[in-house]
């Protein structure tokens, strides 16, 4: 038995499995600095975060951790490494993923951050390697991309072979990816949108925006298979939605499950599968799937047991996201005795559907119509209103609707929300500032006061509603 | 009186003309910075642009921060604070404000206006962020929807040939900025940066037609006076905004004994070095000269042409230093102000300096002082 193995028993891994990829964990762990003495702090900081009493939970760790491997060996597997930057328009990542098993499309921030954060606790280095490479702190610039360039730095992760620009977004990403082609001449395909949504348009949106969008997206595949010396198969769209179908699915089951008083999962685990169907095209997502089929088994019977993760009758809030690298930020709303059934991606999977405009011709144009439909992509308006369209569903009590500082786009509504929530549903709502992919500054214990007193607030709210 | 004096006359009665203007019908249109919105539109609609590039005041910023979290570029941050408090009239005089989206803090300065100020009617469109067919393609969409826009708001169709009559008077504008800017490549003291500024700033409020006058005088003025030695270290001064009231780096680098031969910025000076063409389509000609042909700002991507355009401008104006003056929060900008330096010191041989600002020039400026003189004192060993 190797050092790592209970970490990873941990994790969900079977000891076959372990056995199998024995090689491949062994040098996985050596590029990235992990030695045994890493592992007790790191599995006291699993068991200490997450709930392993669940079987879900750990198979979702364990998929983390075999997104990592594959990551981190890509290029030593002879694979092509395609990045793209989060939160991203996942189609073009799916369709090249589904075209070719030599290339690895992946977030790679996304991914150490849920591992070298959430599993090692050994994040903080790699951040630091991306402030001192072009990224310093203080100037609000995207933890994500700290990491991202952090890990290639430290060469933990490969250099890409090609980067997929979000430039419908965030304007950071895409000049990080400029960054990246200027010190190390790796091409980018750039995947160009315009937020040029006016506030109160959301559902509506000029259709314009989805032929240009579209056409962006047709673009840059069409330059991917330039780059990467492969052909986007004619039917790598339908592929890629069937193979990720899955998750959707589950994902809506989830969602009846959290309607449940008391919820039966934490948001902490919920950060876990829903970050992990935005940052994986391959095994990361497969597992994934496999995991929440076991997963929503063991809620069920939870639901039906009447166990939860808080208790009984709890004010009930929406927080938008979990933290990506520290749970125990995550947590602190369900430590303060506030239950959270719904999430911002809970919000868009089960929120009011609005079917694509018409059929069109190419994959591009499909997703894009998809992306501008769903939300956030449309613009700010449309992100608030997913949240209120929650309240009912859900019963929420009220909202905690973090923003992130160093993300523009994502803090847009770092006053609108509050004010325009509060208007349109009539309960509170706690502005949060945030930073959910870094915890050096925003950690749980300077957050704690806000939120405690927002949940002694709620409390008193709902006993008062009772009496 | 010279021609920057009577730009000043001219703009002490602005007002009370706009006011007067809109008391006989005609629409007073705002716009934001950025130098995205073709006035030939407006002026084809005999509608008055005025353009809002006022910043450089922190003050200004806590009245913003009601509205908007504070990591939001201060220059965008002032268009919000002068917006919702009021305290500059000409954010309150438009009928209509047109926000040409660039960037997520343009779409910050959209969202308030409409959220927090629904009085006032506003109107945006895209400008895509790289620059191809299908990037000209929307962006001319874009601003046939704002053609007909303005139609509808005004009353007045916009004909071909009324356009073409605007888009002269504009080329007219910019050429004169171009050979004002261009009598720099020779020697600096005959334009002070300070005047070349001044009359950017100024016309984003004036009267077109009296601004091209202006101009004209201007050049004549300047093509007479007396070129001084040229012995003092000549800079180059670019970054994303240099606002309406933001003057403290250029009155430093002035202080610490330098000059300032050329100013890049995509927002607070207009775009001057492109024409617009004159062909049948004159849509399609504005959008051509306003999102292909101009130099592209640091949102854009790749930023390579800006970069590339910099180096440039460093041989035509024979600039022995560059300073990059960014604005906090500003992440294209930031980013770009890590790797440029070493394109520039192995195209031009020329080290760079960065500075940045919150608009606070009690925390700043010692700072800042200190660094530009250290720069100007390496610049001339």
């Amino acid at each position: 038995m190797a050092y790592y193995d209970e970490l990873f028993k941990l994790c969900g891994f079977e000891e076959k499995e372990i056995e199998e990829e024995r090689p491949r964990i062994e040098k996985t762990l050596a590029r990235l600095g992990i030695v045994p003495d890493d592992m007790p702090s790191a599995q006291s900081w699993v068991k200490q975060n997450h709930d392993l009493s669940l079987v879900g939970v750990r198979k979702l760790l364990g998929a983390w951790l075999k997104e990592l491997i594959d990551l981190v060996l890509a290029k030593d597997e002879g694979k092509k490494v395609v990045y793209f930057g989060f939160p991203a328009i996942l189609g073009p990542g799916l369709m090249l993923s589904a075209s070719s098993d030599d290339v690895l499309v992946s977030a790679p921030d996304m991914v150490l951050d849920h591992t070298m954060g959430q599993i090692f606790n050994k994040l903080t280095p790699i951040l630091e390697a991306g402030e001192a490479n072009g990224l310093p702190p203080g100037h609000a610039l995207c933890s994500l991309w700290q990491a991202k360039i952090g890990g290639i730095i430290k060469g933990m992760v490969p250099m890409p072979d090609l980067a997929l620009a979000s430039s419908y977004f965030c304007d950071m990403g895409s000049k990080a990816d400029d960054l990246v082609t200027a010190l190390y001449g790796v091409p980018v395909a750039y995947i160009d949108g315009v937020m040029d949504s006016r506030w109160g348009e959301y559902p509506r949106y000029l259709p314009q925006r989805v032929s240009y969008l579209g056409a962006q997206i047709n673009q840059a595949l069409k330059k991917s298979e330039e780059v990467l010396g492969i052909e986007v198969a004619p039917d790598a769209w339908e592929k890629s939605q069937i193979d990720s179908r899955g998750y959707i699915n589950n994902l809506l089951k989830l969602l009846d499950l959290m309607r449940a008083d008391p919820v039966p999962i934490s948001v902490v685990e919920l950060e876990l599968l829903e970050a992990l169907s935005g940052s994986s095209t391959g095994r990361g997502i497969r597992e994934g799937i496999k995991a929440m089929n076991i997963l929503i088994s063991e809620l069920e019977e939870r639901v039906k047991a009447g166990k939860g993760v808080t208790e009984k009758g709890a004010p009930r809030v929406m927080m938008a996201s979990g933290h990506t690298s520290d749970p125990r930020v995550t947590s602190l709303v369900e430590d303060a005795g506030l239950a959270v059934p719904l999430t911002m991606v809970l919000a868009q999977v089960g929120g009011p559907k609005h079917p694509p405009k018409k059929t069109y011709s190419t994959p591009g144009e499909t997703i894009a119509d998809h992306e501008l439909a769903s939300g956030p992509v449309h613009g700010t308006d449309a992100m608030i209103k997913m949240f209120q369209s929650g309240a009912k569903v859900m019963k929420l009590d009220g909202f905690i609707a973090n923003y992130l500082f160093n993300c523009r786009p994502a803090s847009l509504t770092s006053h609108t929300q509050k004010e325009y929530l509060e208007r349109t549903t009539g309960l509170p709502v706690l502005a949060l500032e945030t930073d959910n992919f870094d915890s050096r500054t925003y950690s749980a214990e300077s957050l704690r006061t806000k939120v405690e007193t927002f949940a002694y607030m709620l409390k008193k709210r709902k006993e008062a509603s009772r009496n | 009186m010279d021609a920057l004096q009577r730009l000043g006359a001219h703009l002490e009665t602005r007002l009370g003309s706009l006011e007067e203007a809109k008391r006989q019908g005609r629409k007073v249109i705002g716009y934001t910075a950025g130098g995205y919105l073709p006035e030939e539109l407006v002026l084809a609609c005999d509608a008055i642009p005025i353009g809002y590039v006022r910043a450089g005041d922190n003050n200004i910023l806590r009245d913003a921060g009601s509205y908007i979290c504070r990591w939001i570029d201060p220059f965008w941050r002032s268009q919000i604070g002068y917006l919702t408090s009021k305290k500059d009239p000409y954010y309150n005089i438009a009928d209509l404000i047109v926000v040409p989206i660039t960037d997520n803090h343009a779409r910050a300065f959209s969202n308030t206006i409409v959220f927090y100020t629904p009085e006032v009617e506003s109107f945006v469109f895209g400008v895509p962020h790289v620059k191809d067919e299908l990037a000209l393609g929307y962006y001319l969409d874009g601003l046939k929807r704002l053609k007909n826009k303005l139609e509808r708001f005004t009353g007045i169709r916009i004909g071909k040939q009324g356009l073409k009559k605007a888009i002269e008077l504009c080329n007219r504008e910019r050429e004169l900025f171009s050979q004002i800017s261009m009598l720099r490549k020779a020697n600096g003291n005959v334009v002070p940066s300070r005047d070349f500024i001044a009359l950017h700033h100024g016309s984003f409020l004036a009267d077109k037609e009296v601004m091209v006058d202006v101009l004209e005088s201007y050049l004549k003025e300047a093509k007479k006076r007396e070129p001084s030695a040229d012995n003092v270290p000549r800079v180059l001064l670019t970054g994303s905004t240099l606002g309406d009231g933001d003057t403290k780096v250029l009155d430093l680098i002035e202080d610490c004994g330098g000059m300032v031969v050329m100013e890049e910025f995509a927002e607070g000076l207009r775009p001057y070095w492109t024409s617009v063409g004159l062909e049948d389509d004159p849509m399609a000609a504005l959008a051509k000269a306003y999102l292909m042909e101009r130099v592209c700002p640091g949102w854009f991507r790749p930023g390579t042409e800006r970069l590339d355009f910099l180096v440039e401008l460093v041989g035509d104006y024979r600039a022995s230093g560059l300073i990059w003056y960014q604005l906090m929060y500003r992440e294209s900008y930031k980013v770009e102000s890590y790797f440029f330096p070493q394109i520039l010191k192995q195209k031009t041989g020329l080290n760079m300096l960065v500075l940045e600002s919150e608009y606070d020039t009690a925390a700043e400026l010692g700072t800042m002082r200190t660094r530009i003189e250290t720069y100007i004192e390496t610049i001339r060993t």
